[in-house]
């Protein structure tokens, strides 16, 4: 019995620390120190790795509507996978083995309150 | 006349290498030490960060492992000439670098190179990579990788392309050991394990990663002519 307990507890706190989300401030300072070399702090896609020779411009996440286009489903993959999982520009990278899939949401999250956007529902 | 004179030379030059070879680290740590580095830099491994926060913290790179990183003649000349390597302000993604490291004299400058050059993490192997023109390694660097989304490198004709949020590559053959690069690649969690830079382990082969450390380790000044 009291084995049972304990494994149901263990098995709670891991749930417990994988399934919560990531907290909103926790989500600015992920995307200051990893996203706005090249968004921008604000996001507006000019971050200091936008010179006048960088290929593509890095989306302007506070342009609502080039942001409605994608779903947030969207958003997590190319996070995740980078630009060419979605035939976009590879100078968007992917961030699947630096970010958790929790990180990820937080920050589609984070782009949303950029945009004051919604997004396509997918 | 002219023989004995070589011969001098030659004999107060290999005095020179001798004593320098002889030169003993913990002279340079006091240099190190009293010159007051270590309050930008720490020197003893291994990796302290943990989170963004310990990351931002800091301010100066990590010197731990510099005797896998750097090209010995390279950081002795830069002690004592220090040019910005980084286009930003460290851990600035707004101000320029201002480019006010300070400088030693060039005594000094040998021998904190001799001590900083003794830290090594144990975990680099040398001569694993190949420094070549890589046309692999420059197809994932330019391409395949957004490697020049943040790091400068010399491009077609000479022009400095490239990104300017991550230290800058330009000449990175004549700092850089080509093997350290690799090891970096594949072990960010040993040399950095909170970074801007994302984790390619997974993403880029081994293969890859050497072809691409090949490729970085043969930036260099073209020759004059
Ligand atoms: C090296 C520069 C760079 C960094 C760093 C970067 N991005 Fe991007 N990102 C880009 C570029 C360039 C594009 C545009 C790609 C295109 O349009 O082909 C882009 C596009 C996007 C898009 C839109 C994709 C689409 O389908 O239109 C999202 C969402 C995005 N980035 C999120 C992020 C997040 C979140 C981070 C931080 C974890 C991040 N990016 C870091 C360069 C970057
Ligand atoms: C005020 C903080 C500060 C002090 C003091 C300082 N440094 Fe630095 N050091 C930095 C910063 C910032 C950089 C990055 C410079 C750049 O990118 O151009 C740096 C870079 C370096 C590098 C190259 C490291 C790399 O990864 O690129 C070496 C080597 C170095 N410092 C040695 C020294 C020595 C030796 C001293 C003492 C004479 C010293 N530093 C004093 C802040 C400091
Ligand atoms: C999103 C920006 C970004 C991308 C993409 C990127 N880097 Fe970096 N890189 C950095 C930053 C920033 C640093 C400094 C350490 C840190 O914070 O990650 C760095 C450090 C390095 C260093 C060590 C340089 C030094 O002097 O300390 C090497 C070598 C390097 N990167 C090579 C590469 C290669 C090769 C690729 C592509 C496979 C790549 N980088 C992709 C941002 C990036």
């Amino acid at each position: 019995m009291k084995k049972i307990t304990i494994i149901a507890t263990l098995a709670g706190i891991a749930c417990h620390v994988f399934i919560t989300p990531v907290s909103a401030s926790d989500t600015q300072i992920i995307y200051k120190f990893y996203c706005a070399q090249c968004h921008g702090l604000t996001g507006k896609g000019d971050g200091p790795n936008v010179t006048k020779d960088f290929p593509v411009s890095p989306r302007n996440f506070t342009d609502a509507a080039e942001m409605n286009k994608l779903s947030d489903a969207d958003m997590k993959n190319v996070i995740l996978d980078g630009g060419p999982s979605a035939s976009k520009s590879p100078m968007m990278p992917p961030w699947g083995k630096t970010l958790t899939g929790e990180e990820a949401d937080g920050l589609v999250k984070h782009l949303r309150t950029l945009c004051k956007c919604e997004g396509k529902k997918s | 006349m002219r023989a004995l004179l070589t011969v001098t030379i030659s004999a107060t030059c290999l005095m020179a290498m001798v004593s320098v070879s002889k030169a003993d680290p913990a002279a340079g740590q006091a240099v190190f030490k009293a010159k007051e580095c270590v309050a930008c830099h720490y020197t003893e491994g291994p990796a302290r960060e943990k989170t963004i926060e310990d990351q931002l913290a800091k301010k100066g790179p990590e010197l731990w492992y510099a005797g896998d990183k750097f090209q010995a003649e390279w950081l002795a000349g830069w002690l004592a000439d220090p040019k910005p390597i980084r286009p930003m302000k460290f851990n600035s993604l707004t101000e320029e670098n201002a480019g006010d490291h300070p400088a030693l004299g060039a005594e000094e400058s040998a021998t904190v190179a001799e001590f900083l050059m003794s830290l090594t993490s144990g975990e680099v192997e040398a001569g694993t990579v190949k420094v070549k023109k890589n046309a692999k390694g420059r197809q994932i660097f330019t391409k395949k990788m957004p490697c020049s989304g943040c790091h400068q490198y010399t491009g077609r004709k000479k022009v400095i392309a490239g990104g300017r949020s991550g230290p800058s590559l330009v000449d990175a053959g004549v700092r850089l050991n080509a093997d350290w690069i690799l090891a970096y690649l594949k072990k960010p969690e040993v040399f950095k394990p909170v970074k801007m830079m994302p984790v390619f382990v997974g993403l880029l082969s081994d293969k890859d990663m050497a072809n691409v450390a090949s490729y970085v380790g043969n930036f260099k000044p073209k020759k004059k002519k």
